[in-house]
């Protein structure tokens, strides 16, 4: 597993190769969409191509390395082969179902009310945040939080600068 | 004991010729006040034959010490005394002889850093030191007896005093030199005199006692080196585990903890969990002060939360903008976008005065200036109809 990238030009390269992956994807985005006033349903959907887009580019420049980045590669992928199937067998509740075992989830979350004395409460809470959290050990939790937060915070921050440059 | 006592003072004699011999020579160096020159380091010289009696040179500084204990009293008082306590070092030994370089003593001079490596503890005691006001009390009577070379009195500098009383003021010498040296480790009672005696239990007392102390030092050293190897053994171990390059965690058992197997690999586990949760600390803003896992993970939660709302609503403003700059997104040079750090550029157009530093405001201005009317605060739930695709769960909006 790789050690905690403290170094500067670790984050550096990691940044890069985000910002390529994604300038290359809101490239593709961009050229699907037509130039004209679009619809509200269009603007959804350009959304979420770009939070997908977003994502995967991110994972993809972490690579297999870390547990979170393998497991949302895994979920991309099994989402657009989900959607692919979904889409060919004309069958648009497959996203919906996910959603409804998150709703299961949610309320399970709303009944626990036990006394907080680890921290458990916060450790699930940690575990559903983080990609792949579930089946982890707490230390590996933690050091999957840690480059997870990480990488979030340049993704964060190359996305602002990419609005910033467009808007400017 | 006072044997002992002889024997001791002949060691640190013999071991401590150097510091005589340096001291004699500025003993030298130093113009007298009366302005005789010295003979001393003939004298000096003389002094290290090999045939050199050491009683007869115990028993010279013992008088000196004896005769230069009075120093309440005249002679002493006006040149030595204010002279020691004004450079309270061992270089003042040599001041103190330098006032009473007379030529009288001459022959006193070359046992004078005999009586200095070896009693200059004592003397220093005996200067101002209530307890041993007898001494200076008892040998006051005899200074001035020292003339052998029939000078003035002022050669109370001590010149050999009278071998009759020399029993006494060993007695009361050895009762002193105990107390000099047990002293050392507390703190004296005056200050003047601290330097001057912790420099001369260094340079006496201590060769041996020194060596003591370094061996205790290196010994001390070894040892924390060694609790630190553990620690640091158990950590690279630790980190070793979780590459795969061991096939086992050795751990040492720190003292006073239990032996037992599954309690050491808890002591593991839970280190590495809070070394862990320390790098988490640092990572999210201002949580230097928190202690407590809870909390902490609360904090944490909070921060990833943010995090990915910041992401969500960047990539809603992205799809957004570039609805109408299309043909931008060719153009946006690599370099631009990385040098400018996300933390110090606030989004331009929308509320200039943010300070882009605290993440968890952020969102919230975004949602608002958006005017996407599904886009609501932070912490109201969001429309599941927007968020089909997320690859994360929705449930962080409670």
């Amino acid at each position: 597993m790789n050690p905690h990238p403290s170094s500067c030009s670790n984050g550096r390269s990691i940044r890069t190769r985000f910002a390529r992956r994604f300038l290359r994807a809101l490239k593709k985005i961009g050229s699907k969409g037509s130039s004209s006033r679009p619809s509200p349903r269009d603007i959804s959907w350009r959304c979420r191509r770009v939070k997908i887009a977003a994502d995967a580019s991110m994972a993809s420049a972490v690579g297999p390395r870390r547990v979170w980045s393998r497991t949302m590669l895994n979920m991309l992928r099994s989402r657009s082969h989900a959607c692919l199937h979904a889409s060919r067998l004309g069958n648009s509740r497959r996203p919906g179902a996910d959603r409804h075992a998150v709703g299961k989830r949610k309320r399970l979350v709303l009944k626990r009310k036990l006394p907080n004395r680890l921290g458990l409460n916060q450790v699930n809470q940690l575990r559903r945040l983080v990609p792949g959290g579930e089946a982890m050990d707490l230390d590996i939790l933690l050091d999957e939080t840690a480059h997870y937060i990480k990488c979030l915070a340049t993704q964060v921050k190359v996305m602002r600068s990419i609005v910033d440059y467009c808007s400017a | 004991m006072d044997d002992d006592g002889n024997k001791r003072r002949m060691l640190n004699c013999s071991s401590s010729v150097n510091n005589t011999i340096a001291i004699s020579e500025k003993v030298v160096t130093m113009a007298p006040s009366s302005g005789a020159t010295f003979k001393s380091p003939q004298g000096g010289e003389s002094l290290y034959d090999p045939g050199w009696d050491p009683n007869v040179s115990w028993s010279h500084s013992e008088n000196f010490g004896c005769s230069s204990s009075k120093v309440s009293h005249d002679i002493f008082a006006n040149s030595s005394y204010p002279i020691l306590l004004e450079k309270p070092a061992v270089s003042s030994t040599s001041h103190l002889f330098h006032c009473r370089a007379d030529p009288n003593v001459t022959e006193m001079l070359p046992k004078l850093p005999i009586f200095l490596s070896g009693n200059f503890s004592e003397m220093v005691e005996s200067f101002g030191l209530t307890g041993c006001g007898q001494t200076s009390d008892v040998v006051c009577p005899r200074s001035f007896t020292l003339n052998k070379n029939g000078a003035t009195e002022d050669s109370s500098l001590g010149a050999a005093q009278a071998l009759g009383d020399f029993p006494v003021s060993k007695d009361r010498l050895v009762a002193v030199s105990p107390n000099g040296k047990r002293r050392a480790p507390d703190p004296p009672s005056f200050d003047p005199k601290k330097n001057a005696q912790g420099d001369s239990q260094e340079n006496i007392s201590g060769e041996t006692s020194q060596q003591k102390d370094t061996c205790e030092k290196k010994q001390k050293i070894k040892q924390n080196s060694g609790a630190k190897q553990t620690g640091n053994e158990a950590k690279v171990n630790s980190r070793g585990g979780d590459a795969p390059k061991e096939d086992y965690i050795r751990v040492r058992a720190r003292r006073g903890e239990a032996t037992n197997s599954h309690s050491l690999a808890e002591r593991v586990r839970r280190e590495k969990i809070s070394e862990r949760m320390r790098l988490l600390q640092e990572l999210v803003p201002g949580c230097n002060k928190i202690t407590g896992k809870a909390v902490m993970l609360d904090e944490i939660i909070n921060y990833v939360q943010s995090l990915q709302q910041q992401v969500e609503f960047l990539s809603m403003k992205l799809a957004t903008v570039d609805l109408e700059l299309n043909f931008n997104i060719d153009q946006i040079p690599l370099k631009d976008i990385l040098h400018s750090q996300g933390g110090g550029t606030s989004i331009n157009g929308f509320h200039p005065g943010t300070s882009s530093s605290h993440p968890y405001s952020q969102g919230f201005h975004l949602s608002n200036l958006l005017g996407i009317s599904n886009i609501t605060s932070q912490y109201h739930p969001m429309p599941q109809a927007m968020w089909d695709s997320d690859l994360h769960s929705p449930s962080p909006r409670n």
